[in-house]
């Protein structure tokens, strides 16, 4: 495999846009993307793209097809990868090996979403067979309740008081009002936290993502073309895609085994993570920022824990020292993360390496995690599906 | 007092036999692994043979964890007007299956984790031909009952 380098990201702001297309808010991501890597259009070899789940892609998820043609039919081959909100980081793992394997020495990766107002409904589909469906329709379990019921779990078996869980939501904004790429940009006491609506208990309205439009881009190359267009490139070091294990115990559906051993979480965010870690040879404990996919503030304590970043138990504590800010000992989603941005589903995983490059090349202002030089990504989906990546300077 | 047609949610996920409400699932004799709904062929990687039997699973489960549906779901989740939180559960049931299920209780907050509970079919909502529409739900087992 050869060495890739991001030699550009680009990104649109977050937020409701009522009155532009995915395609428009791909192409200024594109285009900000190109020219941050000093690269022409006309340069770039191959188009992987997270297919949106609510818009654009002419209803097939053709969103890279879009992309290209908006930008000027070339010829090139493009790539639609579908894998819930996992997309955008399928998108990039995509994009990655084909750089890595040495088909292609410039590709573009894109991922843009325009959301629908109000909660996700998780399922596309009204047939009697797909698992989501029944869910939905038998008990009404949406995706926020879901979250709650892993929370209420780990409150029970760690002690996670609601403070706890507010702290987190709080430190988000703390970061977030500095990216002006944000939604979000306010910030929020203890209080506003715990006195907003009551989503599902223990969850709070701001204690869990809103929705939002978005799209990013990040030019990813090889060695070569990286040596010649910059003297400090960022080198995406792997990228790993997963599914879910058969035995993991998350009651994604209707029913599944109770499991033999082990915490209930996402296997196929662990085993991603994994992956990336040890294809990077990184150890866990070198990481030093974490993007993770903060749907809920529930994951910001059980994925550290998962991967081997802190203890089981002591996530609580970390957050509580300030420790997950990006001055602290293991700082995670110095963006800001789904809390400020919303999440535009399939556009995050390439957010995620937008953010990771900015910080590694020292650009991100105000919430800058001080000589960032390993930083990991993650992200989840429907399906059990996962990505991650672990980017160097 | 009318009493109005009982109808399920859905046809083939559950029913009351003559033991009592049950799940109806499926499973592996090869592997022993339970599914619920029933499944034609056995999706556990490290099975040799899928040899799937119908299986009924029930009444009794413990309470692995629980959440408030605080607001009104979209569809296609139904609820009846005025919207009244419901409590969801999901219950390990003794023969090893984990199940997502709404909980049939009076005080949704009251619910405890690790409960010993119990299945049951309750309606969810009353359709527009006057029908009740029932599903599973799990109640927190009576005192002395255990």
């Amino acid at each position: 495999m050869r060495d890739v380098a991001v030699l550009g990201a680009g990104m649109h702001p977050w937020g409701k846009f009522a009155d532009r297309s995915v395609t428009a808010m791909c192409r200024v991501a594109t285009e900000a993307a190109l020219a941050d890597a000093g690269v022409a259009w006309r340069d770039v070899e191959a188009v992987a793209a997270a297919s949106s789940r609510f818009s654009g892609g002419k209803g097939w998820g053709l969103n890279g097809n879009d992309v290209v043609e908006e930008m000027g039919s070339t010829g090139i081959p493009v790539y639609n990868l579908s894998a819930g909100c996992a997309a955008g980081g399928n998108a990039f793992n995509i994009g990655w090996l084909l750089v890595a394997s040495g088909a292609h020495d410039c590709v573009l990766v894109v991922g843009g979403e325009k959301m629908p107002k109000g909660f996700i409904q998780t399922s596309g589909l009204e047939e009697d067979t797909d698992p989501e469906h029944l869910r939905q329709l038998c008990v009404g379990m949406p995706g926020p309740t879901f979250w709650a019921a892993l929370c209420r779990r780990r409150m029970k078996d760690f002690g996670t008081s609601e403070e706890d869980l507010a702290r987190i939501a709080v430190k988000a904004h703390r970061i977030g009002k500095h990216n002006t790429n944000a939604r979000f940009r306010q910030e929020f006491t203890m209080e506003d936290v715990l006195g907003s609506a009551m989503v599902s208990y223990p969850l709070h309205l701001y204690e869990i993502c809103p929705v939002s439009d978005g799209a990013a881009a990040v030019v990813i190359c090889s060695a070569d073309v990286a040596r010649k267009r910059t003297t400090r490139p960022v080198w995406a070091a792997s990228s790993s895609v997963a599914t879910a294990r058969f035995d993991d115990g998350l009651p994604r559906g209707l029913g599944t085994v109770v499991p033999q051993a082990g915490p209930t979480c996402h296997s196929e965010a662990s085993l991603a993570v994994g992956k990336a870690l040890e294809s990077a040879a990184v150890a866990p404990t070198e990481l030093d920022l974490v993007e993770l996919q903060d749907n809920t503030v529930f994951y910001e304590l059980a994925f550290p824990e998962d991967w081997g970043l802190c203890q089981p138990g002591e996530a609580e504590r970390l957050v509580e020292k300030g420790e997950t800010l990006p001055t602290g000992k293991l700082p995670i989603n110095p963006s800001g993360g789904f809390l400020c941005f919303g999440e535009a589903t399939t556009a995050m995983g390439v957010f995620q390496i937008c953010e990771l490059t900015w910080q590694l090349r020292e650009q991100a202002g105000a919430r800058q995690v001080p000589g960032a030089k390993i930083a990991l990504a993650q992200t989840l989906g429907l399906g059990g599906n996962a990505t991650a990546a672990v980017l160097k300077n | 007092m009318t009493t109005h047609e009982r109808i399920p949610v859905m046809e083939g996920l559950f029913a009351e036999t003559a033991e009592g409400p049950r799940l109806l699932g499926s499973r592996c004799q090869t592997c022993s692994t339970p599914y619920f709904p029933r499944s034609a062929v056995c999706h556990n990687p490290d099975c040799g043979e899928s040899r799937m039997e119908n299986a009924d699973f029930g009444p009794r489960g413990r309470l692995w964890s629980c959440a408030i549906q605080n607001y009104p779901p979209p569809l296609p989740a139904r609820y009846e007007e005025p919207y009244i939180p419901y409590a969801v559960g999901v219950v390990d049931l003794d023969e090893g299956l984990r199940v997502v299920a709404r909980m049939s209780v009076d005080d949704p907050d009251s619910l405890e984790l690790d409960a010993e509970v119990e299945l049951t079919i309750e309606p969810i909502y009353r359709d527009d031909e006057g029908r009740d529409v029932t599903t599973w739900k799990f109640k927190p087992l009576q005192p002395g009952r255990s």
